[in-house]
């Protein structure tokens, strides 16, 4: 072989060519390991990154077929895809599209925090730019393994880049005490290196405080509820509610960037992504060329309608338009039978009757011309075409306060919840008596039913109380693995040798 | 005369005496440039331009030989009392006739490995823009399909069945020495500049193009200088084409209409036809208003969307040489209609060919190619729409397009007059080389090849009528592509016989091929005004703008050699080696190397087979050798690559970069496929392939057979292996998977009546190639599905048919590429205690559905129940060529026909046709199912049908112009041409020859082109 290379050398070097090029391509028209990590810049693109994974289509709004589809706040349209209407129907198995699209895409959010990780530790950057880079990495990291874990159950756990062949076949976590102290460990890095800074469609101190509550409310309420798997965390239940109010009541009482908004229709004004109850709301905008850039996700909510513009009567009776939508998510009226009729969360965020150009009415529920009642949490009156700003709202203040309330189930808790209620116009409770801490965790869940309807958390509710089956008919005679998990999906049982 | 003869015998005074003559064709026209030589001496001359020649001899009685390139070389006794009246014949097809093989030509009588030669002058005449149409049925084991009537589109080409799992299967095409890509679309060669193409199939032959060579390589001459003095072609086409069949549309919107009622209902939908708005606002009339006739529409759509298309093909060459130079130059100016209205192709090709001799030992040439062409892109319109919509609001043209609801992106007028698309493309190929003959028997060649290919192709989707412009508030684009290739290479070739019996031909030498792609594309939106259309992108929303760029580089250098050793014209011994270093493949498989060999026997040339009297030729072949495929893949997967986007931060779009990058798009479902994990282990695909070939020549050579059977065998084949979703990546290039091929051809040719007026030969080409998946590559790490009830291993490969949600075609060892996987249907269920017996369930129980086959008998239909039902790949392919002439009078039929492919229909009963034969209460059929709005479909052999077809090809009659007894004009001829006259079938849709996958979508049917031409030489 090396004489050959020489004759070709030789003989290249007669036609005058022997400089020209060498068989080594460079490349030119991306970057890659060879050219990328080098300044706090590149850094910061790679964390940017790690967050645009959150808005990849098969990322965002298959959240809502997961956590919404298989609660009981709705079921899809009739002719939506099989897939989808597994989800309605508790049938998904292993094959099911929409479900290895989300795995897959969380996996795709993971690798590339840790690719951060990898790259930013040692760097020589400075060390504040260092710890936030690191900090929101952790906390990108920690997010989408929750939403696996909360989604799958065991599941492998990526502590490093994955950019090599033998690197990809990870094992599923031992137990669920190995996958909690992971999270929680992350969590508590971002803690730490973070500090309060509030950037719309970033998260800071703030979220991962309340993440981190939010993890460990998840896990203190599913070992209490006897959630399958969860019973060999090694924390006690009372402590780890305690954890979950120690880090909401930071949420709470330490920091004054984030407040309960007074005003239900600011919380969802698709222009004021950064009001005060958004501590981690997903950044998406109708400028984005390509859908992840900009949001489809109100064409998911709304119906159809006539393929046009349709006119929605605000609180103060002036008008905003809107595009119909798909009429993919439908709502049920077992979810609009647990508003009261004057609970403004129901009156304000529904939407049931629909108006022209011209403030003429043109159809309501009633006379079928909408098919069902719509949530108003994702309008966005300055659409273009299907393009919208619509966001998932990650994680609201509110949310917090409940996680606050249901964590302590005491009387600083009980504030929070009356908070919440208060905005929504509803009666207050006066105080816990004759309720035990269960009783009131119940009613703690039955409002966040109400508050974070169509906010992607429901199921999880649903599943870390194990009353599933309780709210959904469908999921009667599943097995209690099967109604906590959705199955690993089948890619990865057949292309990884390591879990089976 | 006189004078001549004068001075011939003042010269035979003296000592050295001199022979003079004129040398001249079979025709009389005198040829120039005639090499002159005395025999066993150095004393030689040529003719001038009239073809006259003088020699000084040495001997009286010398042998003078008359040589000529394309004549056959003759000797006389030099006669120096009389003018010499030479005569030379053309060297007619047969014996010594010479092919070009790669990097050389060899006399075909010597040739070991299995090369076909395709004459273009015996080539009836057919109209074709390229290259591709004129090969199919000009050889065996070549098989070319034309699945789309598209202006300006290529062909499939695939030279002994497809040796690669993906793309990359198309055979590599040199020009004149310049490998300038794949076939199917080099449009940049005029077939009317073409003389002859070689196709290399075995190993023997194709190795020599080393890592390119697997899927075999078609050699292209082109024309050079005419053989005589200047001449002039001009030769025009014209094509008109009409479609085969009627259209199988909707011609009756009361049958429609109670059809779409009727399956909507019976799937528990409400029905469309019943006098009132949808839920898009759009009223359709009841079926009682369309028996009625007061809803007054029914719109023959196709009427509305094709026409009568007309091509039109020009082409002026001039062709000139005399002894030192020859010159050719040829313009081709071709516009072709697409079926769809304002579907337009034209192009325009210059060809300059220089050959010139700078002095006896050394000769120089170029030959520069220009294309330019420009395509206006009005296809796939909807001429399926619905007919009881009219084309405008109350047909009146002046009060608009009649739109349906107010998303309707397909209204096929609308889109024509306020959509643009236009591709314009400008090729530029040239090469130069320069030949120097160092000895007598020792030549050395330098060749530099360079082309540049670039299109530019601008959009505008308007602000409505289109679904991009209405997301968009109008949409426009611009997308740039250029790719420029330099392939230098320089050859020895030493050529010599050795004690007359010992011929050795050696070539030896090294290939650089650089290659650099670049595309870019700007995208705009939110126009304010649109009449600039893509004219002025940034007058769209500046905060809307996009722009895309992109860039690859590949480079490759190759050693390569061949040696030809002929014992004594009978025993032929060839072995080639090449050897390639391409970038892109990884340090540990950058060289690769590709050796062949092959023998030959004449037996014809052995007394005891002359004995015989039997054989004028009998010549056995064999050869065995290995040739590689880099082509499915691109530059860089041996290199980390890091994905970017944007996200919006704060207000405004940031810059997004790390690991993992869009691969590619699922072609179906539309999402992004991960890739960005490098394979610095990947090489190229392997082709080892065996042939064994017989030619035989009876009856004094009027009778032809030329017998080949080849194994082929690829491994490491180029493939994309999917990874598990927790390492965040989809898929990443991988060498697995073995395939092989083997096949018979046989081609026979005869002259059937060769007299003075009357002429009929034909060729029958047969070939049969099989095909089968050997193996998949690691079944874990290719995630192989396995059959539940006989344990083959398969994957799904190609594309997704929406309406089955399921890919028909799959890869499965021990079977053929790309069989059918599905369901077996055995009737239609007539009772419901019918259907429960079956294993089914629900809905698919009832009476009216398919009544599918519980095949590993468990009680339950399900996906268990899929087996093999159908194999895309014909048992065998032949045609026939038969020329038959009388006189100035000539008339040629192409017959083609592939036999024992199955198809896919995937319109089975969607078509008007199907649709009214359904399943119902009182017509209780056990051949269709009922109409049911909403049925899952399931792939199943119910869809699979017979694709055997025999087609009448091609039929040309032309009459040869009888020589007018005029010095300006030479020759001239008139033909008609029909291609695609019938075609006999058993197949239900449009028509049966397809893709590779046998997969029937519908669409229109295939055209008939009925062409006039005539070709006149001056």
């Amino acid at each position: 072989m090396k004489i050959l290379n020489k004759i070709t050398l030789g003989l290249a070097f007669v036609m005058g060519l022997a400089s020209c090029e060498s068989l080594d391509v460079e490349p030119t028209g991306f970057y890659s390991e060879d050219n990328f990590y080098k300044t706090v810049e590149d850094a910061e693109a790679s964390l940017l990154y790690a967050y645009d994974a959150l808005t990849l289509t098969s990322y965002a709004p298959v959240t809502y077929y997961l956590t919404e589809l298989g609660s009981d706040n709705c079921i899809v349209k009739s002719d939506e895809g099989a897939d989808a209407q597994a989800f309605v129907n508790w049938e998904v198995t292993s094959q099911n599209e929409l479900l290895t699209q989300y795995y897959r895409c969380a996996y795709i959010a993971i690798n590339r925090a840790n690719a951060v990780i990898e790259n930013v530790e040692g760097r020589g950057f400075n060390e504040e730019d260092e710890k936030r880079l690191l900090g929101e990495a952790y906390f990108l990291r920690a997010y989408n393994h929750f939403n696996v874990v909360r989604a799958f159950g065991l599941a492998p756990l990526q502590t490093s880049l994955i950019d090599q062949m033998d690197e990809t076949t990870a094992p599923l976590a031992d137990n669920m005490q190995v996958v909690y102290s992971f999270l929680i460990d992350d969590l508590t890095k971002a803690v730490d290196y973070l500090e309060v800074n509030r950037v719309t469609g970033r998260a800071d101190k703030v979220a991962a405080q309340a993440l981190l509550a939010e993890v460990y409310l998840f896990a203190a309420s599913a070992k209490e509820s006897g959630v399958s798997k969860y019973d060999v965390l090694t924390e006690s239940v009372d402590n780890l509610y305690a954890k979950a109010a120690e880090y909401a009541g930071y949420v709470l009482n330490d920091q004054s960037e984030y407040a309960h908004d007074n005003s239900l229709q600011d919380i969802y004004d698709v222009n004021k992504p950064d009001g005060s109850e958004h501590i981690f709301i997903l950044s998406m905008d109708r400028s984005g060329t390509s859908e992840g850039d900009y949001s489809k996700l109100s064409k998911y909510f709304i119906p159809w309608i006539a393929g046009g513009t349709i006119y929605l009567k605000n609180t103060d009776d002036s008008f905003s338009p809107t595009h119909d939508g798909w009429s993919v998510f439908q709502t049920t009226s077992a979810l609009i039978s647990n508003y009261e009729v004057t609970d403004n969360r129901r009156t304000q965020l529904f939407v049931s009757e629909i108006y022209d150009a011209s403030n003429n009415l043109t159809g309501t529920v009633a006379d079928g011309t909408i098919p069902y009642e719509f949530t108003r949490k994702y309008i966005d009156t300055e659409f273009s075409g299907d393009k919208t700003s619509t966001r998932p709202y990650l994680i609201r203040y509110s949310e917090v306060q409940l996680i606050y309330a249901e964590a302590t189930a005491d009387a600083n808790g009980l504030e929070q919840y009356n908070s919440i209620r208060r905005r929504a116009g509803v009666s207050e409770l006066a105080d816990l008596s004759g309720l035990s801490k269960d009783d009131f965790r119940t009613l703690v869940i039955e409002e966040r039913q109400r508050e974070l309807a169509y906010e992607g958390d429901r199921l999880w509710d649903l599943r870390r109380k194990n009353i599933v089956q309780d709210k959904v008919t469908q999921a009667a005679g599943l097995s209690p693995e099967e109604v906590s998990f959705y199955p690993i999906p089948q890619r990865e049982l057949d292309l990884n040798p390591n879990i089976n | 005369m006189l004078c001549c003869f004068l001075s011939l015998t003042t010269h035979a005074n003296a000592q050295s005496q001199s022979v003079s003559g004129v040398v001249s064709d079979e025709s009389g026209v005198s040829i120039p440039g005639v090499s002159v030589v005395e025999k066993g001496t150095q004393n030689g001359t040529v003719t001038n331009i009239d073809g006259e020649f003088t020699l000084k001899v040495v001997s009286k009685n010398a042998i003078v030989v008359f040589s000529f390139v394309g004549y056959k070389t003759v000797e006389f006794q030099a006669d120096v009392n009389q003018n010499m009246n030479i005569s030379l014949e053309e060297e007619t097809l047969g014996l010594e006739e010479v092919v070009v093989v790669g990097y050389g030509s060899v006399k075909k009588s010597d040739l070991t490995g299995s090369v076909s030669s395709v004459k273009m002058d015996v080539v009836p005449m057919k109209p074709s823009n390229s290259i591709d149409g004129l090969l199919q049925g000009q050889s065996a084991g070549v098989q070319v399909v034309s699945s789309s009537d598209d202006p300006g589109e290529g062909a499939t080409i695939r030279i002994r069945g497809g040796s690669s799992y993906r793309s990359g299967n198309e055979p590599l095409v040199v020009v004149d020495g310049f490998p300038i890509g794949n076939a199917g679309d080099i449009k940049q060669i005029s077939p009317s500049d073409i003389e002859s193409m070689e196709i290399l199939k075995d190993a023997s032959s194709t190795a020599i193009y080393g890592s390119r060579g697997a899927n075999g390589v078609i050699m292209i001459t082109t024309k050079k200088g005419s053989k005589n003095s200047t001449e002039i072609t001009v030769s025009q086409q014209n094509t008109i084409s009409e479609f085969t069949s009627d259209l199988n549309l909707w011609r009756d919107p009361v049958l429609m209409a109670g059809l779409s009622n009727e399956s909507r209902i019976n799937g528990g939908y409400v029905p469309l036809y019943i006098g009132a708005n949808d839920p898009n606002g759009v009223y359709y009339p009841s079926v009682s208003e369309l028996k009625s006739g007061s809803w007054k529409y029914n719109t023959r759509w196709d009427d509305v969307v094709f026409r009568t298309p007309v091509s039109n093909n020009t082409n002026v060459a001039i062709r000139s040489q005399n002894e030192k130079t020859q010159f050719s130059l040829s313009t081709t100016y071709f516009t072709d209609e697409g079926v769809y209205i304002e579907d337009n192709y034209e192009k325009l090709n210059a060809n300059l060919n220089i050959i010139h001799k700078v002095y006896d030992k050394l000769t120089v040439g170029t030959n520069v190619i220009f294309s330019k062409g420009e395509r206006n892109n009005n296809g796939g319109l909807a001429y399926w729409r619905n007919p009881i919509f009219p084309v405008y609001n109350d047909n009146d043209a002046s009060k608009g397009y009649y739109m349906v609801g107010t998303q309707d992106y397909s209204h096929p007028i609308a889109l024509t007059e306020n959509k643009s698309n236009t591709t314009e493309f400008q090729d530029f190929l040239g090469s130069a080389f320069a030949e120097a003959q160092i000895l007598p028997s020792l030549s050395l060649k330098s060749q530099v090849n360079y082309q540049s290919r670039r299109s530019t192709t601008d959009f505008y989707n308007p602000k409505v009528y289109t679904e991009d412009g209405a997301f968009n508030n109008g949409a426009g684009g611009i997308d740039n592509w250029e790719s420029n290739e330099i392939v230098a290479e320089t050859f020895m070739t030493f050529n010599k016989t050795f004690n007359e019996v010992h011929n050795l031909n050696a070539m030896g030498g090294f290939s650089y091929r650089y290659k650099k792609d670049r595309s870019s594309s700007l995208r705009a939106y939110d126009f304010l005004n649109e009449s600039l259309r893509s004219g002025n992108l940034s007058s769209g929303n500046p905060e809307k703008q996009s722009v895309d760029n992109a860039l690859s580089e590949e480079v490759m250098y190759s050693v390569m050699g061949r040696l030809n050793y002929v014992y004594d014209s009978k025993y032929m011994a060839t072995v080639t080696m090449r050897a390639d270093a391409s970038s892109k493949f990884g340090e540990n498989n950058q060289w690769g190397y590709f050796p062949s060999g092959a023998l030959g026997w004449k037996m014809h040339h052995e007394d005891f087979i002359k004995d015989l009297e039997i054989f004028d030729e009998l010549k056995l072949r064999t050869s065995y050798g290995i040739s590689g495929n880099q082509e499915p893949i691109g530059a860089y997967l041996i290199n980390s690559q890091y994905g970017e986007d944007q996200y919006y931060v704060n207000g405004s779009w940031q810059t997004a970069i790390g690991p993992g990058y869009v691969g590619r798009w699922d072609s179906q479902t539309g999402k992004k496929l991960w890739s960005g994990i490098p394979n610095p282990d990947l090489k190229w695909e392997t082709t080892r392939q065996f042939n064994v070939g017989v030619d035989m020549a009876f009856l004094n050579r009027r009778l032809r057979v030329v017998v080949d059977y080849y194994n082929k065998y690829t491994d490491d084949l180029l493939r994309e292996r999917w990874l598990s979703p927790s390492s965040a990546y989809d898929l990443m290039w991988v060498n697995g998977g073995e395939i092989k091929n083997q096949g018979v051809e046989v081609t026979i040719d005869g002259d059937i009546i060769n007299k003075k007026d009357w002429k009929v030969s034909g060729t029958l080409i047969f070939s049969k190639n099989k095909n089968e998946v050997m193996s998949l590559g690691d079944e874990l790490a290719f995630g192989l599905s396995e059959d539940p009830n006989n344990g083959m291993k398969y994957e799904f490969n190609g594309s997704t048919v929406e309406a089955f949600r399921a890919v028909p075609n799959i890869l499965g060892i021990g079977e053929a590429v790309n069989v059918f996987y599905g369901r077996k249907v055995d009737g239609i269920i007539q009772t419901t205690q019918e259907g429960l017996a079956a294993g089914l369930e629900g809905k698919e129980a009832q009476p009216g559905e398919f009544k599918y086959v519980d095949i590993n008998e468990d009680g339950v239909v399900d996906e268990n129940d899929r087996t093999v039902i159908g194999d895309p790949n014909p048992d065998f392919t032949a045609s026939l060529n038969l020329q038959v002439s009388y006189k100035n009078f000539d008339l040629a039929m192409f017959f083609n026909g592939s036999f024992g492919q199955d198809i896919f229909n995937t319109k089975a009963f969607s078509e008007p046709s199907n649709q009214p034969l359904r399943w119902t209460q009182d017509n209780t059929t056990n051949d269709y199912p009922s109409l049911r709005e909403g049925r899952s479909l399931y792939m199943s052999d119910w869809y699979i049908q017979e694709g055997s077809y025999v087609r009448l090809q091609n039929v040309s009659l032309g009459y040869n112009i009888p020589d007018l007894g005029v010095s300006w004009f030479k020759r001239g001829r008139i033909y008609m041409n029909a291609t695609n006259l019938f075609t006999i079938t058993d197949f239900d849709g449009y028509d049966p020859e397809l893709g590779s996958d046998g997969i029937y979508w519908g669409g229109y049917p295939k055209l008939r082109k009925w062409t006039l031409g005539v070709e006149l030489t001056f």
